[in-house]
């Protein structure tokens, strides 16, 4: 059992800043402290918890300096680190952006509009839906998109993991230990998770997992009872029982902010220069929201410091 | 030792230095019988240490098996339970059930400072919002100690409550009160569920607006 003392603190925020970061996970969070650092005033806009997804997160073991390191903490120590260097907070949902000639007006859920002469999109990305029969009627009544929060509720029990990459398997691995067992639903023929990660979840005795196969519905009374698994190959269907069905497949970037301002990819993905600049002069993207590689806490990081870099030299 | 690193309780002097203004009472239920009450003992515990943090802090302890008038006087259904009462004697309708441990507890320290100002933590619209209230809402935040994204879903149903005499807002610990839990399908926190009615729940975290309208709207319908 632990105490956290933290409290959240609030801003009185002003009608004007420097730099207006939407988003406050990883990127938004090293964005805000880079442009500190640089003088120049920030507001971190976060619709519910800074730090983002990293609080979702169980152990991160790839971050530089921290060998293994809770989610949660990482988040929170970028959020004190931010704070610590006179960034400002609100919490509110960005709900419109508009560019005019040399400013951008933030509009927020509660009404209030911010100016910048610069804003940096950090919104990420939100964990993809199946889009099947029963997981939007049993959201909340066993199915979840997050291992961390509601985990200790499934202690016991057995359940089900749809997806094979990292966040499965890593978030596998932390439920492991909680429940009874776990079958997890691949679509490909191998898991894609690290290596080190695989051989973790392959040779665990509580875990089965089913190759080339997709959860196509979820069923139940009041809460989930089984789940409808199809072999996408053969397509030979088998029912499974479960209490709990947690969704692991990929993401979905948060850009519909800017949609029709900037230039988005197919995926939804923000396209930008090198600079983290989009085709809009003086609006970036950084993160998981954009265009890249490696969606990571660290490529996160890192473009929240290139963005301010630049914006710092050329806008003020 | 101590529950609380000597860390944590300079921290948190140092806060309540700054931050508190008038007293604060912390009315706490427990029951003797360990069987009853797994998590009391730790409670107490918890809440003494609290306490001894600020002279403007006090702690009652009442046994929720014989102090029956009490009991119904401030409505508690279970243990542990604990109420905020301001420096006036005013109960706001704050409720914790269940050991504000892990992130609640950083909710219930909020707790004590905006009961301690007596002014909610709300923006003008919601408090115009709530002003229009007309029937008693009671609105149930099942939260665990492990889930980040719970303590502003508690925070602002304890923020209404304290705007609104209308409204008594609980957070309840989902692991302590699995029957409960379970009778009201929980699964995924923060939950929420208004007038102790089942069918009127929401599940997530939600921005302060989204909050307050998705709360009104199920009170309503
Ligand atoms: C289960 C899981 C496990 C992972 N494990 C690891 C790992 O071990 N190591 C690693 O390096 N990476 C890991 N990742 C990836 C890592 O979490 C992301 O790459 C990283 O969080 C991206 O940071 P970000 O700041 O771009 O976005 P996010 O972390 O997604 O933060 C975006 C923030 O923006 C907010 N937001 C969105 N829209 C708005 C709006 N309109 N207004 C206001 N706020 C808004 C959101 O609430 C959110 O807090 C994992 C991801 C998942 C899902």
């Amino acid at each position: 059992m632990f105490f956290e003392v933290d409290v959240p603190k609030r801003f009185e925020i002003k009608d004007r800043y420097d730099i207006v970061v939407i988003g406050g996970g990883p990127a938004g969070l090293t964005a805000a402290i880079y442009a500190r650092r640089a003088g120049l005033s920030v507001l971190v806009v976060e619709k519910t918890l800074e730090g983002g997804y990293v609080n979702f997160t169980h152990l991160v073991e790839n971050y530089p300096g921290f060998p293994k390191i809770k989610g949660e903490e990482l988040a929170s120590r970028f959020k004190e680190h931010a704070e610590s260097f006179g960034a400002e907070f609100v919490n509110a949902e960005a709900i419109k952006l508009e560019v005019k000639a040399d400013k951008k007006i933030v509009e927020l859920d509660n009404g209030k509009k911010v100016e910048a002469p610069v804003v940096i999109v950090a919104t990420g990305a939100n964990p993809k839906r199946l889009n099947v029969p029963g997981e939007k009627e049993f959201f909340g009544r066993g199915v979840s998109y997050c291992a961390t929060c509601d985990g200790y509720l499934f202690s016991g029990k057995d359940i089900v993991i749809v997806g094979g990459g990292d966040s499965a398997c890593d978030e596998a691995m932390f439920l492991v230990n909680l429940v009874n067992r776990i079958t997890m639903v691949q679509l490909l023929e191998t898991l894609t998770a690290a290596k080190v990660l695989q051989d973790r979840v392959l040779s665990h005795p509580k875990i089965e997992v089913i190759y080339n196969s997709t959860v196509k519905e979820i069923r139940g009374k009041e809460k989930v009872e089984e789940v409808l698994v199809e072999n996408v190959k053969t397509g030979e269907r088998k029912v499974l029982k479960t209490d709990g069905v947690f969704i692991f497949i990929g993401l979905n970037p948060n850009s519909k902010l800017v949609e029709g301002l900037v230039e988005i990819d197919p995926y939804g993905y923000i396209v930008t220069d090198e600079n983290m600049e989009t085709s809009v002069k003086g609006l970036y993207a950084i993160g998981d929201v954009r265009r890249k590689n490696l969606r990571q806490i660290v490529t996160a990081v890192a473009d929240g410091a290139i963005a301010v870099e630049h914006a710092a030299k050329h806008y003020f | 030792m101590g529950l609380l690193s000597n860390k944590d309780v300079a921290y948190l002097r140092d806060l309540f230095e700054k931050e508190l203004e008038k007293s604060v009472r912390l009315v706490f239920f427990k029951s003797e019988d360990p069987a009853r009450c797994q998590y009391c003992e730790i409670t107490e515990q918890v809440l003494s240490e609290l306490v001894g943090i600020d002279s403007r802090l006090t702690l009652e302890v009442h046994d929720f098996d014989r102090e029956k008038d009490l009991v119904a006087k401030y409505a508690v259904e279970m243990v542990p339970a604990l109420v905020l009462e301001s420096e006036e004697g005013k109960d706001y309708g704050i409720r914790f059930y269940g050991v504000p441990s892990g992130h609640e507890f950083g909710t219930l320290i909020q707790d004590i400072i905006t009961v301690s100002k007596g002014t909610p933590q709300l923006s003008s619209e919601t408090l115009k919002k709530l002003e229009k209230l007309e029937r008693p809402v009671r609105i149930s935040v099942f939260v665990t100690p492990t889930c980040p994204y719970c303590p502003r879903a508690v925070l602002t149903a304890h923020n209404m409550a304290v705007a609104s005499d209308k409204i008594v807002a609980e957070m309840i610990e989902a692991n302590e009160f699995w029957e409960l839990s379970e009778r009201f399908g929980v699964s995924s926190v923060p939950h929420i569920v208004v007038n102790r009615d089942p069918d009127k729940f929401f599940v997530g975290a939600y921005p302060e607006r989204e909050f307050v309208e998705e709360v009104l709207r199920l009170a309503e319908g």
